[in-house]
């Protein structure tokens, strides 16, 4: 990679996850009222810190350096509005952090996405809300991947925030276990939009963020280590995470372009991580709870055991598929149905699923939806409407390797 | 070879109104810059001036009087400086040629130091 390439990447992980950690920290210390200025606290005293890295290059150990530097000019800030804060200023900041959080519900991560999930909250302005402030991801970044306006997120977010100041005291500072088990199932959905976001960022010039597959895996192992695994779908999400993971060695070419599954060198995948997942997966079939995770988990592993893309189980995909639209129909899941349905033959479903996909808002901002569109007018011999449905998932606004994906597989360089 | 200073300067509201994602934007080019020079051996070291403050200290009237710097009134403030190696002037204006700071501002004032009393 070139030196603008790793600086760009390295800047992006150190930060998102460093703002991550600077708000969980300060949200842990000052309660979920003060969330919104705690945000402004941590972004000022990250940009102030990284004002300086153009000058002086950056640091040996650039995220121990953010965290001692953006965490006293936090400090800082704190002690210089302690009233605001309605703490004493003789708090003093914890500069002793360990780098790797252990895992357990001490960790102020997952307390911040506890108090995130509040049921005051709508669940979905909980989702943006533990996103945004949790997972370090911007309002742009968040708005992508719920396939939203910038604006429409920032009105939501600044409406959660306001819930959220409302509750206060020590009950919603330190939710109870009861609390914390009636939010898990809201707790593994930002996991798994975190993941998902990490797997396939819909902006930016990154194929996939590495760092934020392995925190969302971090969080997973925390919360088990907190809740003993209880919560319904728990070890099917983590089995579905590892599966995920496990392709990742597979999925870029050397020249950094993306490698879609039928044409991974499968011998890439990680073996162990498959290990690990078929283990969870057998542990999420003692669940009284059927979930979404298992549906998708089960996909995955439909996959990891096919020995080629041909040998797979299209049939047993597109039935998981079937199900998992019965439960939860999204754009993702209808598309990817119709294409498990293509590849038994079965073009006129495929099509009806196209339809509601359709049907359904964003879609016309969803590159796979006009890949598969593509892939069935190819199909019917269709060669027109295969490119002009081509050509409008390359407009669609995605992430730069991706448009490139799209360009390279469907030949529609120079 | 001979060390230049790259002065930087920028309008005094450049960076006050800019979105946290342009911010980092222009971070990422300034700093992949830096250790792109500094690979080549070509990068020194440098300082960020802070852009709030800044006193004149002057004894035109006779008597030492301190000011407050007259930001306000300017059309750019000095925002930092950089130390480079170059051969002569022309390498050094190349250098500064491909200075991110030429994508994101206006000028780069380059002096070159006295290195005569140095050994």
């Amino acid at each position: 990679m070139s030196v603008a390439g790793d600086i760009h990447k390295l800047l992006d992980e150190t930060v998102r996850r460093e703002r991550g950690w600077l708000i969980s920290s300060l949200v842990s210390k000052f309660g979920p009222a003060k969330v919104e200025l705690v945000e402004d606290v941590a972004q000022d005293a990250i940009v102030k810190a990284l004002a300086t890295w153009p000058y002086k290059g950056v640091p040996e150990n650039p995220r121990a350096w953010l965290r001692r530097v953006a965490g006293n000019a936090a400090l800082d800030r704190v002690r210089r509005s302690a009233r605001e804060f309605g703490v004493d200023d003789e708090w003093d900041f914890a500069t002793e952090e360990p780098d790797v959080i252990t895992p357990s519900l001490s960790d102020p991560e997952l307390d911040l996405m506890v108090l995130c999930c509040d049921p005051a909250i709508e669940p979905k302005d909980q989702l943006f809300l533990a996103l945004k402030t949790v997972c370090g991801f911007t309002v742009a970044e968040t708005a992508a991947l719920f396939f939203m306006s910038e604006d429409a997120l920032f009105q939501r977010l600044a409406r959660a925030k306001r819930k959220l100041k409302a509750q206060s005291g020590e009950l919603a500072r330190f939710p109870t276990r009861f609390a914390l088990h009636a939010r898990l199932p809201q707790l593994l959905k930002v996991i798994y939009l975190m993941f998902a976001w990490g797997f396939l960022p819909r902006r930016g010039q990154d194929l996939y963020r590495e760092d934020i597959c392995r925190e969302a895996l971090r969080l997973s192992d925390g919360l088990f280590a907190a809740t003993e695994g209880k919560a319904a779908g728990h070890h099917a999400l983590h089995a579905l995470l590892l599966f995920q993971m496990s392709r990742l060695p597979a999925r870029v070419s050397a020249d950094g372009q993306l490698i879609t599954l039928e044409h991974q060198d499968r011998t890439l995948w990680d073996q162990d991580k498959i290990f690990d997942a078929v283990q969870h997966l057998e542990a999420a079939k003692s669940s009284d709870t059927l979930t979404r995770y298992h549906l998708e988990a089960g996909i995955a592993s439909m996959h990891a055991q096919a020995p080629t893309w041909a040998q797979t189980d299209w049939a047993s995909i597109s039935r998981l598929y079937e199900l998992l639209n019965a439960r939860t129909p999204s754009l993702a899941v209808l598309v990817n149905w119709a294409v498990s349905l293509m590849l038994q033959g079965e073009l006129n479903q495929a099509e009806d699923a196209l339809n509601t996909a359709r049907a359904l808002p964003g879609a016309e901002a969803f590159p796979a939806y006009h890949l598969a569109r593509a892939k069935l007018a190819e199909l019917r011999g269709d060669d027109a409407g295969a490119r002009t449905a081509r050509e409008l998932a390359i407009a669609c606004q995605t992430s730069a390797p991706v448009a490139a994906h799209i360009v390279h597989e469907l030949g529609l360089e120079g | 070879m001979a060390k230049f200073v790259l002065m930087l300067p920028h309008a005094p509201d450049r960076y006050t109104k800019l979105g946290e994602a342009e911010f980092m934007d222009l971070m990422k080019d300034y700093i992949g810059w830096v250790e792109e020079m500094s690979a080549k051996g070509k990068f020194e070291g440098g300082e960020k001036l802070l852009d709030e403050g800044g006193k004149i200290v002057t004894n035109k009237s006779g008597s030492i009087e301190v000011h407050d710097g007259p930001f306000a009134e300017v059309a750019e403030i000095l925002g930092g400086y950089m130390v480079i190696n170059a051969e002569d002037y022309d390498e050094a204006v190349e250098i500064a040629r491909s200075h991110p700071h030429m994508k994101h501002n206006e000028t780069i004032i380059i002096r070159q130091t006295d290195a005569s009393a140095d050994e």
